[in-house]
């Protein structure tokens, strides 16, 4: 099943950084997705005033890219509703609501944007179904190490 | 005796409080005179007041006795152009919001011309009256520098949600949190463009603070339907509009 972290104002890098670790330390969760604004671009103001900087997950570096306005978890079953509650007690101190109404938060199957995206007859894991930014560009995912120039 | 608001809230009391003229707003921060210049935008410190025509003691006018009893005020006497200052107010607790500001506007200051939407008011008047009354709205408790945006474009954020440290959204992040100083610094003026220095604007008040001295009924602070006495008067405001076209005798 999936749920959703609703909190009441946009967090910050510190409290995602906080909240993101404790939840994949549970053992109830499968996979969880962050979704909100995009961060500003990366200029002198961002780099003075900015909320910028790459977290720490369970030991793996992840740059952030979107503020967090909502955290979608996948779970096994309802038992990790209650763990992720305290967690979000613990570090969300300006109100949240967690929401099950929707049967599923993140999508579970393929579309047409992931066959355009990765190619109509690459197999992409289940795991990683609906985690992707749909809004990402190709420059994002793929690394140009030498264009061919014409003569 | 001017009627202002009805209502017994905090709310109705903070509106009343206002929209009377006659009450003196708490002054909660100091900016200095050049730094209105700079974040409004319209001329560069220093410089002299552009004018659209000569001064008016230079102007042969013709005789009208509302000439002589109207005092013009100072800019109008010099023959400043007419310039503008834009506000936004967050629906979470800002001090003021858009209709309130038109109403206590009219109330509080002559010669100007206010324009409210959904999200934002303008104000606009002669260039050395704006930065007169500028001023005065963003010392005193009409501003607070995390929940109001001073904005004359790009002015969209109103009612998102805010960010962890309690500032509004801004798509041009005119105002930003100094981390350090913990002080909201408007790094661009109004329109957007880039300062030289940014203006430092003071700290945010804390979420008590605003919750005591916001004009806004929300549902999880002070609701509307449970001031009484606001409602009624609505009510019958409404009826005899709708009913008798505002007969006072109905």
């Amino acid at each position: 099943m999936d749920i959703e972290i609703f909190p009441h104002r946009i967090l910050g890098t510190d409290t995602t950084e906080k909240v993101l670790n404790d939840i994949e330390s549970l053992d109830s969760v499968i996979r969880t997705v962050i979704q909100g604004p995009r961060l500003p671009p990366q200029d002198e103001i961002d780099r003075i005033y900015g909320d910028r900087r790459v977290i720490v997950v369970k030991g793996e570096e992840v740059e952030l890219k979107v503020k967090t306005g909502r955290i979608f978890v996948e779970l096994y079953d309802e038992s990790g509703i209650e763990e992720i509650r305290a967690i979000c007690d613990e570090h969300i101190d300006t109100g949240y609501d967690i929401n099950t109404s929707k049967s599923q938060y993140i999508r579970k199957q393929r579309t047409v944007t992931d066959g355009l995206k990765y190619g109509e007859n690459t197999e992409i894991p289940d795991e990683l179904v609906g985690i992707a930014d749909t809004r990402s560009k190709f420059k994002d995912h793929v690394a140009i190490l030498k264009r061919d120039t014409l003569e | 005796m001017a009627q202002y608001y009805p209502g017994t809230s905090q709310v109705a009391e903070n509106r009343r409080k206002f929209t009377n003229p006659d009450v003196e707003l708490e002054v909660l921060r100091e900016i200095s005179d050049e730094d209105v210049v700079k974040l409004l935008g319209h001329r560069a410190p220093g410089e002299e007041y552009k004018s659209v025509h000569p001064p008016l003691d230079e102007l042969d006018e013709p005789d009208d006795i509302i000439r002589e009893i109207v005092e013009p005020i100072d800019g109008a006497k010099a023959g400043d152009r007419v310039r503008y200052i834009q506000f936004v107010d967050s629906m979470y607790f800002a001090p003021a919001q858009p209709f309130l500001r038109a109403r206590s506007y009219v109330y509080r200051y002559r010669g100007i011309d206010t324009g409210t939407l959904s999200g934002r008011q303008i104000i606009e008047a002669r260039e050395r009256d704006l930065e007169r009354i500028s001023k005065e709205i963003l010392e005193n408790e009409y501003f607070d520098t995390a929940r109001t945006g001073i904005r004359g474009s790009g002015v969209h954020g109103h009612s998102l949600r805010l960010d962890e440290n309690g500032l509004m959204f801004d798509m041009l992040r005119r105002q930003v949190l100094n981390k350090e100083t913990g002080n909201v610094e408007m790094v661009k003026d109004q329109i957007g463009h880039e300062l030289d220095e940014p203006v430092v604007l003071g700290e945010p008040l804390d979420e008590e603070t605003l919750r005591a001295k916001t004009t806004i009924y929300r549902c999880d602070g002070e609701a509307y339907k449970d001031d009484e006495d606001a409602v009624t008067v609505l009510r019958q405001i409404h009826v005899t509009r709708s009913q008798f076209g505002y007969n006072p005798e109905y």
